[in-house]
């Protein structure tokens, strides 16, 4: 599903840093893994890189089958749009926009027609279990009802792949709790290939699959 | 116009008057002819000794005070046929008139600006009108010998009620025979302008100068008028000095 | 000032763009204020430096307007004892008839008299012609020119120049070439020199002179000559230094150089707005920084300072940028003016280029550091008051306070109460101005709560064309007042302007077309100066009468037209044969029965004048009034008024009768030509060239050129105008692209989700694109209310300013234009920064906070 080979990812400042350095990663379908390490050891950066959001500096990445190297930024994004959905730390939903229309974004950004954007939207709600408050803007939720909203917009076009960055970061550790259920039940449901990037280490434990980088370096990758 | 003839027309003496006015006003008595008649030969010679010559034909009717006269220009080509008519009067300034033949248009010159060179001699306007003896305070400034003759030099100063654009001038008249021949105009002190009266001849019983010399100082330039053809009391009509007759002949 | 290095410096170097587009606002409008201003002075200082030169040491002019007088004043004038020189001129600018040379001033001086006013200074010549004026009299085919003009048309002396006279085309002579400097250089050098009375002839002036120059007496003072001058010639004549000529030129441009500080005005106050806006954005961007400098202990003072000082430094920078932009555009337009005001007013004047000049650049500068200042002056005072505990704490901050908004609907509504209490007070200039800057005001006012409210009214449509983009280019507009409202009203004010400007344009244009179609109506004209407006050359009455007796010719109608000083204004005097006018024009009458008036001018018992005249000069029907003429005052009663755009001071008509006998003359200077049923134009035309054309210099033009020549020079007068409001347009333009760089620094992370969350590049430019329409079509909005307002404003100034009344037309059909091109120029404005907002890195606009 996911296929890393020595990728590497430099940033040019006054001082080059090497976020990752030559790492390579296979992950397949359906796989559940933790992305575990200190700050500032390339774990977003990998994050990022799988999600198409950043490119690499070195190496090459597949993803489902399509090699993210060499094409432009919309073919990018399509892969992005079709392949993947984002979970992020700080939810970035768009605060002038109901819940319904948050999670309404990627398919109406996809062209689909209203009618069904709206089933969808609805559909996807009722899975993270926010069926009750479709028009409410996010700041009228709580931290983990905005996450929730979060996922379901991850989820608009049930992607194949799921990338959580810190999900519960910004969350207590009882909704935190309640959030990981969630990603952990649709992970079953769909059988979406998940990828966690945490450094909580109860999150990291009950992933099946868990990698270890530091200094940009895969150091341990362990299934459990 | 008339101060030339003035100047021009000096001629011989009587008795002996001692007080400067009187021997300016015995001049002026001894020129006082009924008309006149003239051809002239001007040349001026620039402060590079380039010389421009003109001619005229003058005729003048009356004398001092009332005279009336016409100057007609008959060359260089350029000017020729362009006439002037002067009227004098004795209590104000003259009334002039030109003609243009290529124009055939006469136009009044006003003679305001009294320094203004007369058509590109060195007379100025002035030095050409007439200067009638009450206009000027006299004194006798000494005697000279002028050109080999024994003269009295009177210093002139134009009363208040006459303006001129000398401050002072002197004149030296001959005393043999109370002709002008010399006069020299003063600005503040600053020569301006000589007039010399050469070649004095007796001319039916007047003394008459028939070449003047005069040098302006300021520019550095001379003009000399030769006076040829010189009648006096010469039969002239009083028609022939009017603004009719002036278009007319052109 | 240490503060701004330490603190604005580097926030200035961070925004490079926004700096610059700042400076830009102010650089434009002190460059339009600047440019207008030089270009004013320039023409009215090539005017009075000519008038000046060509006066030499001529202390005071007589003139009786552009009539002129008889010779014999020559005499009355030198006969005044206080006079110790007059000397008669001639001056009229005619067309050189060269390739390229434009026109020359043709200056007849009597050469006997006038080397005692003016230095010919010439530094080759015939001999004799330098020292003896009487060479030059004796030819009247001489002329003087200067070393500038021989040099650009290779003439030496001896060599000939055709001039077109009253008489045919004749050879003129160079017979002097004039030292440059001094009198050598009044009109641009484009000088040359002839004989009082040659000048009378080529032109057709009969024996008359234009003016008498004179010089007082030594010791006598210059006002006691003028009285005893004025004793002498009575009423009729203008004894006035040279000086006043340049105040009478000064009073005829008053209505264009009032239009154009307007615009220039406006320009400057939009940029203003680009100011006010950039500080306020940069007031809340720098929140955080302004609560740390507070809790590390700044005074508000300081803060307040902190912001003044960067918005002195801003304009000051803008200032001098303007200055030099400005000088660069008033090389153009003092051109541009100078020929519009020959062509229009018919004037001599020689512009020689645009000098700044340090006043000028100094009050540019503090005009351009001022409006800066002052635009700064509420978001600084907004900075100062910032609540450190507050701004150290991350939340919203875009939103306006609800308490802001209410105080500025407040003084909205009072203002607006107080703009209706000035139109309903009345008549009193202070009281409209007050009312007309009070309306702006309550626009200005209310823009934000208005655009708030469109901004949430435009959500559902946008929404509807594009539902991701669309909302949040609305939502962008809702949350970011600060950012979005004081563009909207820079837009709204420079619109207001398009539309007041252009309804008052278009209303001249109906009222000049229905004149022209209503008293324009002979078949030919024929004009003796080959140009609409000027009046140098006149006919002898006669001609008419000839040119009557051709075949199929059914009237013709002798005008003459100039100007006389009426209450120290030059106005136009008509003098035209009223019977033969009355059989063919029905004028348009502002008051008065028609054939009543015509009856009553006909008989030399009344003037009919003109709808500006009336009101400019506040004369009414009924009342008499004193025209100048050289026999003295000519009193006649205003027996109608009617419309006419003869001249822009208004134009007084009178009766050939009237003319004849005051003024002495009975020339023309257009014959107005109807030809009989059957005849076309085109052939009489011919005719009467072949006729005349060789014995007297004269021009045929049909009705249609003639229209056409008024319609150009009427597009030439707006010209200017259209320019400084492309300008105003312009500035407006940056604000929204100031604006634009903002909202996309704001918006990134929004952006970035958007990005993440697979919207296409394409579709994130939709979003910013979609934002600046919005902000081009609340502008538009609120730009075409204002504009109603502006043009009620407008056609009242105009009324009360240059005397015409005109309808209040809305311009519906600029407003069209104005719809899709305003929201294409908002587009195209859009353009670069959803180009920079596509290009950032979408993982820095995620983790943005």
């Amino acid at each position: 599903m996911i296929d890393l080979v020595e990728v590497s990812r430099h940033f040019d400042g006054k001082r080059q840093v090497v976020a990752l350095d030559r790492v390579s990663l296979r992950i397949d379908k359906g796989e559940m893994v933790a992305i575990v390490g200190p700050s500032g050891s390339g774990k977003s950066t990998l994050l990022n890189l799988i999600g198409g959001l950043d490119r690499p500096t070195a190496g090459e990445i597949v993803i489902d089958g399509a090699r993210l190297n060499g094409i432009d930024d919309d073919e990018l994004t399509r892969i992005r749009r079709d392949k993947i959905g984002f979970i992020f730390q700080f939810f970035n939903l768009l605060p002038t926009l109901s819940c319904l229309e948050n999670v309404a974004l990627p398919l109406h950004l996809r062209g689909w027609p209203r009618k069904r954007i709206e089933a969808r939207a609805r559909e996807l709600l009722e899975l993270v279990g926010l069926g009750a408050r479709l028009d409410h803007l996010p700041e009228e939720l709580s931290g983990g009802e905005r996450q929730r909203v979060a996922i379901a917009r991850a989820l608009s076009v049930y992607p194949p792949i799921l990338l959580a960055d810190e999900p519960t970061g910004n969350l207590d550790s009882h909704t935190g709790e309640e959030i990981l259920a969630l990603i952990r039940e649709l992970h079953r449901r769909l059988g979406s290939t998940v990828l966690i990037v945490t450094h909580d280490p109860q999150i990291a434990a009950s992933c099946p699959r868990r990698i270890t980088l530091r200094d940009g370096r895969i150091v341990e990758d362990r299934r459990q | 116009m008339n101060r030339l003839c003035a100047w021009l027309l000096l001629a011989a003496s009587v008795g002996a008057a001692q007080e400067a006015r009187s021997i300016v006003e015995e001049a002026q008595r001894r020129t006082r002819t009924q008309s006149q008649r003239y051809e002239g030969t001007l040349e001026v010679i620039g402060s590079k000794g380039k010389i421009a010559v003109k001619r005229w034909r003058y005729e003048r009717l009356g004398s001092h005070g009332s005279s009336k006269a016409v100057l007609r220009f008959t060359a260089p080509p350029e000017v020729k046929g362009v006439a002037l008519l002067v009227h004098n009067h004795p209590d104000r300034a003259s009334d002039q008139w030109m003609w243009t033949p290529a124009l055939q248009r006469d136009r009044r010159i006003a003679l305001q600006d009294r320094s203004t060179r007369f058509f590109g001699t060195d007379f100025s306007f002035e030095d050409l009108e007439e200067r009638d003896v009450d206009q000027f305070d006299y004194r006798l400034a000494g005697e000279e010998t002028v050109d080999g003759a024994l003269s009295w030099k009177i210093e002139a100063e134009p009363k208040k009620t006459r303006a001129s654009q000398y401050t002072r001038s002197l004149i030296w008249i001959r005393k043999d025979n109370y002709a002008w021949v010399q006069m020299e105009g003063y600005r503040g002190g600053r020569l301006i302008r000589r007039v010399r009266y050469l070649d004095l001849e007796l001319v039916q019983g007047i003394w008459t100068a028939r070449r003047l010399e005069v040098t302006d100082f300021t520019r550095n330039s001379r003009t000399v008028l030769r006076v040829d053809k010189l009648e006096y009391n010469v039969k002239l009509s009083p028609e022939e000095f009017t603004l009719q007759a002036l278009r007319r002949e052109s | 000032m240490r503060l701004a290095r330490l603190i604005g410096w580097p926030y200035a170097r961070k925004h490079v763009l926004r700096t610059c587009l700042t400076v830009a606002g102010i650089a434009l409008g002190v460059a339009v204020f600047v440019a207008m201003h030089a270009a004013n002075r320039a023409v009215l200082g090539g005017f009075e430096r000519t008038v000046d030169r060509i006066a030499g040491a001529a202390q005071l002019q007589v003139t009786a307007g552009g009539f002129g007088f008889p010779e014999e004043v020559l005499e009355r004038v030198q006969a005044v004892p206080e006079v110790r020189v007059a000397v008669p001129v001639i001056e009229a600018v005619v067309d050189t008839g060269l390739a390229g040379q434009g026109s020359l001033l043709i200056l007849g001086v009597d050469m006997t008299g006038d080397r005692s006013l003016r230095q010919y200074d010439l530094e080759s010549g015939e001999e004799a012609i330098i020292d003896d004026p009487l060479v030059f009299l004796a030819q009247p085919d001489s002329l003087i020119v200067t070393r500038e003009f021989a040099e650009r048309n290779r003439l030496e002396v001896g060599h000939r120049i055709p001039l077109m006279t009253m008489e045919g085309p004749k050879q003129f002579v160079v017979r002097g070439i004039m030292r440059p400097g001094g009198f050598g250089k009044a009109f641009g050098g484009n000088l040359a020199v002839m004989d009082i009375y040659a000048a009378q002839k080529m032109l057709g002036r009969g024996r008359r002179f234009d003016r008498i120059d004179v010089a007082v007496r030594e010791g006598v003072p210059v006002e006691r000559c003028q009285a005893a001058l004025r004793a002498a010639l009575g009423p009729g004549f203008e004894v006035e230094p040279p000086e006043a000529r340049g105040a009478h030129f000064e009073s005829m441009l008053r209505g264009y150089t009032f239009t154009v500080n307007i615009s220039s005005l406006f320009a400057l106050f939009i940029g203003m707005f680009i100011i006010y806006n950039s500080f306020q954005i940069a007031v809340t961007e720098r929140r955080v920084e302004i609560g740390i400098l507070r809790a590390l202990g700044a005074t508000q003072g300081q803060i307040r300072g902190l912001f003044l000082v960067e918005s002195a430094l801003l304009g000051a920078t803008g200032a001098g940028l303007g200055v030099i932009l400005g000088g660069a555009m008033a090389q153009l337009s003092a051109a541009y003016i100078g020929g519009l005001l020959e062509d229009v007013y018919g004037v001599a004047q020689h512009v020689e280029g645009a000098e700044l000049g340090a006043p000028l650049i100094a009050s540019s500068a503090a005009l351009g550091v001022l409006a800066s200042v002052l635009a700064a002056w509420i978001p600084s005072r907004a900075a100062a008051r910032v609540d450190p505990v507050q701004a150290l704490q991350k939340g919203k901050y875009q939103v306006l306070s609800v308490g802001e908004n209410r105080a500025r609907r407040r003084a909205a509504a009072a203002s607006l109460a107080a703009a209706l209490i000035c139109l309903a007070a009345g008549r009193s200039a202070e009281a409209f101005y007050a009312g007309y800057l009070l309306a702006v005001l309550t626009a200005i006012l209310l823009a934000p709560t208005l655009s708030l409210w469109l901004s949430k009214l435009l959500r559902p449509l946008l929404r509807w064309l594009r539902p991701v983009e669309g909302t949040l280019a609305a939502d962008s507009l809702i949350h970011a007042p600060r950012r979005t409202s004081a563009t909207v009203a820079a837009l709204m004010l420079s619109l207001a302007m398009v539309i007041g400007f252009a309804g008052m344009a278009g209303a001249i244009y109906d009222s000049v077309t229905q004149w022209m179609d209503q008293v324009l109506n002979p078949d030919l004209f024929v004009n003796a100066s080959g140009s609409i407006s000027r009046r140098n050359f006149t006919f002898p009455a006669s001609l008419a009468h000839e040119i009557e007796r051709m075949e199929g010719v059914d009237q013709v109608q002798a005008v003459r037209h100039a100007r006389v000083i009426f209450g120290g204004v030059p106005v136009s005097v008509v003098a035209a044969d009223v019977e033969k006018l009355a059989s063919k024009v029905r004028r348009i009458v502002i008051q008065g029965d028609l054939d009543e008036m015509y009856r009553l001018t006909a008989q030399g018992r009344g003037v009919i004048v003109s709808d500006n005249f009336a009101d400019l000069r506040g004369v009414r029907l009924g009342d008499t009034i004193a025209l100048p003429s050289p026999s003295g005052l000519v009193r006649l009663p205003v027996v109608g008024i009617t419309r006419d755009y003869t001249d822009q001071q208004g134009s007084v008509l009178v009766d050939r009768s009237v003319y004849r006998r005051w003024w002495q003359e009975d020339s023309a200077d257009v014959l107005r030509i109807y030809l009989k049923p059957g005849y076309s134009p085109e052939r009489v035309r011919q005719r009467i060239l072949e006729q005349f054309a060789a014995r007297q210099r004269l021009f045929v033009l049909d009705n249609a050129e003639v229209r056409r020549e008024i319609l150009r020079l009427t597009d030439q007068w707006f010209g200017m105008t259209y320019n400084q409001i492309a300008v105003a347009v312009l500035v407006a333009v940056l604000g929204i692209v100031n604006t634009l760089t903002v909202s996309i620094t704001d918006r990134r992370r929004e952006l970035g989700v958007l990005q993440s969350v697979g919207g296409l590049r394409q579709q994130v430019r939709h979003t910013v694109w979609m934002e600046a329409v919005g902000i081009g079509l609340i502008g538009l909005v609120l730009g075409l209310a204002l504009g109603a307002v502006n043009l009620y404003y407008t056609v009242e100034m105009v009324h009360r300013v240059a005397g015409l009344r005109i309808d209040y037309q809305y311009p519906w059909g600029v407003a069209a234009l104005l719809v899709p091109g305003m929201l294409l120029v908002a587009l195209a404005s859009a353009l670069w920064p959803a180009e920079k907002a596509v290009r950032g890195r979408l993982v820095e606009a995620l983790e943005y906070e």
